[in-house]
């Protein structure tokens, strides 16, 4: 299994990768936007998450960068924020592809700047609380002020946003509970809101009854569909790469599985013979 | 009393947070905004509750030397270094200093004539200072067009202050900038960024990487298709792990359609049922608990 994840990172398969239609909504939610709006990122994860959202993150954030959207950062996750704050720096604080970046087919970002392009709200406890109240009073949930202390009323564009309603489309890098299931379970109806999420993929079949039932615009399912979203976006990147090793792991754990039962008929045929 | 009181107050507090959903008025908001807030607070307090209740459990095992005691030495011991880093010294102690300074000097005629700025930039090497749309690293003298200028100055690591100001410079006016940004400490400081960077999630992140081990082997060991219904199982697995991956549709094209009828159909019908039967059991659990039948959540003798 080692082998059949390390090896693709330095030999890449190249196997093309075609978007599924739920990553194709994700996508599109994310384009109907228009310059100056207002969108909410929540990154409910922890670093053992990171090799399958943070290739999506990167995306989104990039195409986010290019539409010219404010963006608001919170988290629910207490193990979340340093990882928070380092993304930031890395891809918010910084251009992620400017002019003449390798391979990159789409428009060039910028920088962002804290508290006027965009601004982080940090992280409270209190789980599906902290959802219910963000729906009904954002600036008191987190003291009417940003992580770094900035009021938000000093932030024309955060002084219309009273509640979850009054963003434009929620981004959830969820990586488990609470995340996108607890946002729509306490909020998305109440509020109407328009979400688009990313999960682990042991988590797509929780996520998906909701994507049915379109309370979800779009869900990017894993290391799979972060590598989707990279090809959408025009910047393949750390996803594309992995999702050869994607091939070559599931390709061993289904020879496991024909081995498995292989051996399993052969040494029952066997038994049956001896008696 | 001593059962009847949070019952009373569960009873209380449930009711309106389910009237509240049908009022929009913002007095009946205001008040559960401030339900929610105590939520918050007690969810806070309950780490503090299982800070306390780790110590009375690992310290026993520690000192009577009980089996594996020298991992319960790690735990307290990493509990403890992780809290003693996270919190914010220098405000404690009063040793804060100010990170950086700026202060304009005689102006120059050479300068003058050149209809020109200068800004001398004192900081050590690893500190990276701009000067309105200048970046330099460490000391360094800088020539620029006069009118307000943006200063800001950072070392190169992260978890440490930063250096923020302005200055009016006139034509040949000279300025100095200093900065020696000192080391923080508490929640972004250099000490836990640190061993949350190098010590945390490359662990939490093996613990997750260790799962593909799991199933391989798993698969090997357990996988089998013993009767009909396990041989469905068998197949539906196979067609969704090969279709999740973009081998999937380099094999045939008709795998990721089998694969999303599989679990458009098959599984989002099924989840769908456990959803609607936990929302169900949730919804009983929540009358129950309103109504004060349910008071296991109080203690065994209440």
């Amino acid at each position: 299994m080692a082998f059949a994840i390390v090896i693709p990172l330095y030999i890449p398969l190249g196997l093309p990768i075609k978007p599924r239609p739920m990553t194709k909504a994700a996508f599109n939610a994310v384009e109907e936007l228009n310059a100056g709006d207002v969108v909410l990122v929540s990154m409910d994860l922890d670093p053992a998450s990171t090799a399958e959202l943070e290739p999506y993150y990167r995306a989104v954030i990039l195409q986010l960068k290019r539409k010219g959207v404010k963006l608001a950062f919170t988290t629910l996750w207490y193990q979340a924020p340093p990882l928070v704050e380092r993304w930031l720096r890395d891809t918010v604080d910084v251009p992620i592809a400017p002019g003449g970046t390798p391979g990159y087919t789409g428009l060039p970002d910028r920088a962002y700047v804290r508290n006027q392009d965009y601004v982080y709200l940090g992280f409270r406890e209190g789980k599906q609380n902290i959802i219910l109240g963000m729906g009904a009073d954002l600036p008191h949930v987190f003291g009417g002020k940003t992580d770094d202390g900035t009021p938000l009323e000093d932030i024309p564009w955060m002084k219309n946003i009273h509640g979850l309603s009054d963003f434009k489309l929620l981004v959830l890098v969820s990586a488990g509970a609470p995340g996108a299931k607890e946002y729509v379970q306490f909020a998305q109806n109440r509020y109407n809101l328009r979400m688009v999420a990313v999960t682990t993929a042991v988590s797509v079949t929780d996520l998906a009854p909701y994507y049915q039932a379109g309370q979800l615009l779009g869900v990017v399912a894993g290391l799979a569909g972060s590598a989707e979203y990279e090809v959408m976006v025009g910047r393949p990147s750390i996803g594309v790469e992995g999702a050869d090793g994607l091939n070559t792991g599931h390709g061993v754990v289904i020879i496991a599985i024909v081995l498995g039962n292989v051996a399993f008929f052969a040494s029952k045929r066997a038994k049956r013979k001896k008696s | 009393m001593k059962s009847t009181l949070p019952v009373m107050l569960g009873v209380l507090v449930g009711c309106y947070m389910v009237v509240e959903y049908f009022i929009p008025h913002y007095a009946v908001r205001d008040v559960s905004a401030h339900v929610l807030e105590w939520g918050g607070i007690v969810a806070a307090a309950a780490y503090v509750i299982g800070g306390i209740n780790v110590v009375q459990v690992t310290w026993p095992k520690i000192r009577r030397r009980e089996s594996d005691w020298g991992y319960k030495v790690v735990l307290l011991g990493s509990a403890a270094i992780m809290a003693i880093v996270g919190l914010p010294w220098r405000s404690m102690t009063g040793t804060t200093r100010e990170p950086g300074w700026a202060m304009r000097l005689a102006p120059s005629p050479e300068l003058v004539r050149s209809h020109r700025a200068r800004v001398i930039v004192e900081a050590p090497d690893d500190v990276i200072t701009s000067v309105g749309p200048r970046m330099v690293a460490g000391p360094k003298i800088v020539t620029i067009d006069p009118g307000e200028i943006v200063l800001k100055a950072g070392r190169r690591a992260v978890g440490y202050d930063t250096f923020e100001g302005k200055i009016s410079l006139r034509e040949g006016d000279v300025a100095v900038v200093a900065a020696d940004p000192q080391m923080a400490w508490g929640a972004n400081g250099r000490v836990r960024t640190w061993l949350y960077n190098y010590i945390f999630a490359p662990c939490n992140a093996t613990m997750f990487a260790l799962l593909a081990f799991f199933v391989a082997s798993a698969a090997f060991r357990a996988f089998r298709a013993r009767n009909v219904e396990a041989a469905l199982l068998l197949g539906s697995a196979i067609i969704v792990l090969l279709a999740q991956a973009p081998i999937g549709r380099w094999i045939t094209t008709a795998l990721p359609h089998l694969s999303d009828w599989i679990l458009d159909i098959l599984s989002n019908g099924s989840r769908r049922a456990i959803i609607m039967g936990a929302a169900v059991g949730a919804i009983a659990t929540g009358l129950r608990v309103i109504l004060g039948i349910e008071r296991s959540h109080l203690g065994g003798d209440a």
